[in-house]
């Protein structure tokens, strides 16, 4: 336990993601019932969180202003998200469709982030990059209520990040998940924050999404597990300080290139977990 | 004729006070069946228990041991192939089996018991089979059953083996006999029984059964109480305890690779 939270503990400092996508499965995988996994490992997630953020906040990677936008734009995605999964649920193809968004997902971004990191590992280092201004991005130049970022160096609509956090909220709490991995590729190939300070705010922002997860989770459902929590939080929290000591060795390009690898990697073993044929073709239904 | 009255004034008095004469019932057999322990300790760090399970036997005897927990109601979703891709396909209630089952025998169950008994007592997967109800939309039923089994012997739930009974050397008592075996951490806490069925020529003579609970204990028990009689306290507290731990760590390690404080 306490191997899978360091391990976990390291991307999360590393890359800036809460590790929610690969502690789950690995959980399940060493016995854990799914519903305790999950719960626990939200709240092992604010542990490795937290301690990110501190190291980051002194790395100055913590843009506050900008974290704080997209986490109330997180949570009213997350308010969203929850009712959809609801209704899912209802329809009896949540576990279909959570595992579909998550293929599709990771799939899109790990194969672009992954793509695009490589091309530019290929190029000349110190040939500086040209960025020409896309139609897109005019357009979102024009939008009301625009807000400089000093510390991510960005000037934007405040309705750009919040809309973002929306988006990122919903598909987060489809698919149970801090949703790291799709909110980094986000701010950075969206709203062209420094690989750094996007890793930084992700982590301020995942630290109290995960908070309210967990306080709901405990309150509603009992599957938070305190025990397993700090078992984990005692790998995580370690993890995440090399993690991010590691990620500031590395180039922006070369931590990308990491993560949409281990994007990838979940991808593909979700992929073939939908077509290969299951050895057991019972799941147990969570909270049974 | 004195004598001839005598004999029958007696015969009738010992036919009247015969309930009253005759010795009393055998006292209770003493137990032959010895558990330890009694009890289980779930504490931080259970990962199942051994328990040992001693007793004595005639000496023609064979022995069978089960460890068995209530019957349950489980819920599965049955997952289909939809063109290349496996999904959902509707709920499978599967009730009226055992939580958990270990079977041992001091040889194999086959030649210690009938198949009449076997079932009786339900002691291998076939005759659970006859006793468990599957509501499910799709008919396959033997499918299920055995994924079902797959699934509790994945867990540790079922475990059923032809032996793991030792059978000791005799003495004045009768035959001794001695098990070992993990109760596995996928057992909740509750309360449990180990039977002992003694067999001969196919059929259980004599059977006795002990309780064995399981019990959480020390921190694991304090946070189980918390969650689920104070659950708005212990949300607060989960997630405290948790933003302290990070941000201890966090001290604890800024101090340790002294970084200096400040931007990049």
């Amino acid at each position: 336990m306490v191997g899978a939270g360091a391990m976990v503990g390291f991307l999360s400092g590393l890359f800036g993601v809460s590790g929610g996508f690969l502690l789950t499965p690995v959980l399940i995988m060493l016995g854990i019932p799914p519903t305790v996994a999950a719960a626990s490992d939200s709240c092992q997630i604010i542990a490795g969180s937290s301690s990110g953020t501190a190291a980051h906040f002194r790395l100055g990677n913590v843009d506050v202003r900008l974290g704080t936008v997209l986490l109330l734009g997180g949570l009213a995605g997350g308010w969203l998200g929850v009712r959809v999964i609801k209704i899912l649920r209802a329809l009896g193809t949540a576990d279909f469709a959570i595992t579909l968004t998550y293929v599709v997902m990771l799939g899109l971004i790990g194969g672009y982030m992954f793509a695009e990191s490589l091309r530019n590992l290929r190029r000349d280092a110190l040939v500086p990059k040209s960025h020409r201004s896309t139609r897109g991005e005019s357009f979102l130049s024009k939008l009301p209520l625009q807000m400089d970022f000093p510390r991510s160096q960005i000037r934007h609509s405040v309705l750009v990040p919040f809309f973002l956090g929306g988006m990122v909220g919903i598909v987060a709490a489809i698919m149970g998940v801090g949703g790291g991995f799709i909110m980094v590729p986000m701010m950075v190939y969206l709203l062209r924050m420094p690989m750094h300070a996007a890793v930084g705010t992700d982590l301020f922002q995942i630290l109290f999404t995960c908070a309210g997860v967990t306080y709901m989770q405990a309150t509603t459902n009992h599957t938070v597990d305190l025990v397993l929590v700090l078992l984990l939080a005692a790998g995580s929290t370690i993890g995440a300080q090399v993690g991010a000591r590691g990620g500031r060795r590395l180039r922006g390009d070369q931590i990308k290139i990491l993560l949409a690898s281990v994007v990838l990697l979940v991808m593909v073993k979700m992929a073939l977990g939908l077509l290969l044929t299951p050895e057991i073709q019972l799941i147990p239904v969570k909270g049974h | 004729m004195i004598h001839r009255s005598m004999k029958i004034a007696l015969t009738a008095i010992l036919i009247v006070s015969a309930p009253w004469l005759a010795p009393a019932a055998a006292p209770p057999q003493e137990a032959r069946l010895r558990v330890s322990p009694e009890t289980v300790n779930m504490g931080t760090f259970y990962g199942g228990a051994t328990v040992r399970v001693e007793g004595v036997t005639g000496p023609d005897e064979k022995v069978v041991i089960v460890v068995r927990g209530g019957k349950v109601t489980e819920v599965f979703n049955k997952v289909g192939r939809v063109g290349p891709i496996w999904v959902n396909t509707g709920k499978v209630t599967i009730s009226g089996v055992p939580s958990l089952l270990l079977a041992f025998s001091s040889e194999p169950l086959g030649a210690c018991l009938t198949r009449a008994a076997i079932d009786k007592y339900g002691l291998d997967l076939p005759a659970i089979k006859k006793q468990m109800r599957i509501e499910s939309k799709t008919p396959d039923y033997g499918r299920i059953a055995d994924d079902y089994f797959l699934y509790k012997t994945k867990q540790g739930s079922y475990h059923l083996v032809n032996g793991g009974i030792r059978m000791n050397q005799p003495d004045k008592d009768g035959l001794p006999y001695t098990l070992e075996f993990v109760l596995p951490k996928s057992a909740p806490p509750g309360q449990y029984e180990i039977s002992v069925l003694e067999c001969r020529r196919g059929e259980v003579v004599q059977s006795s059964a002990v309780p064995i609970k399981v019990v959480e204990v020390g921190f694991s028990a304090l946070v189980a109480w918390l969650a689920t009689q104070h659950p708005s306290s212990y949300g607060i507290i989960s997630v405290v305890v948790a933003m302290l731990a990070g941000f201890g760590i966090d001290f604890i390690a800024a101090r340790l690779f002294k970084r200096k404080i400040g931007g990049h």
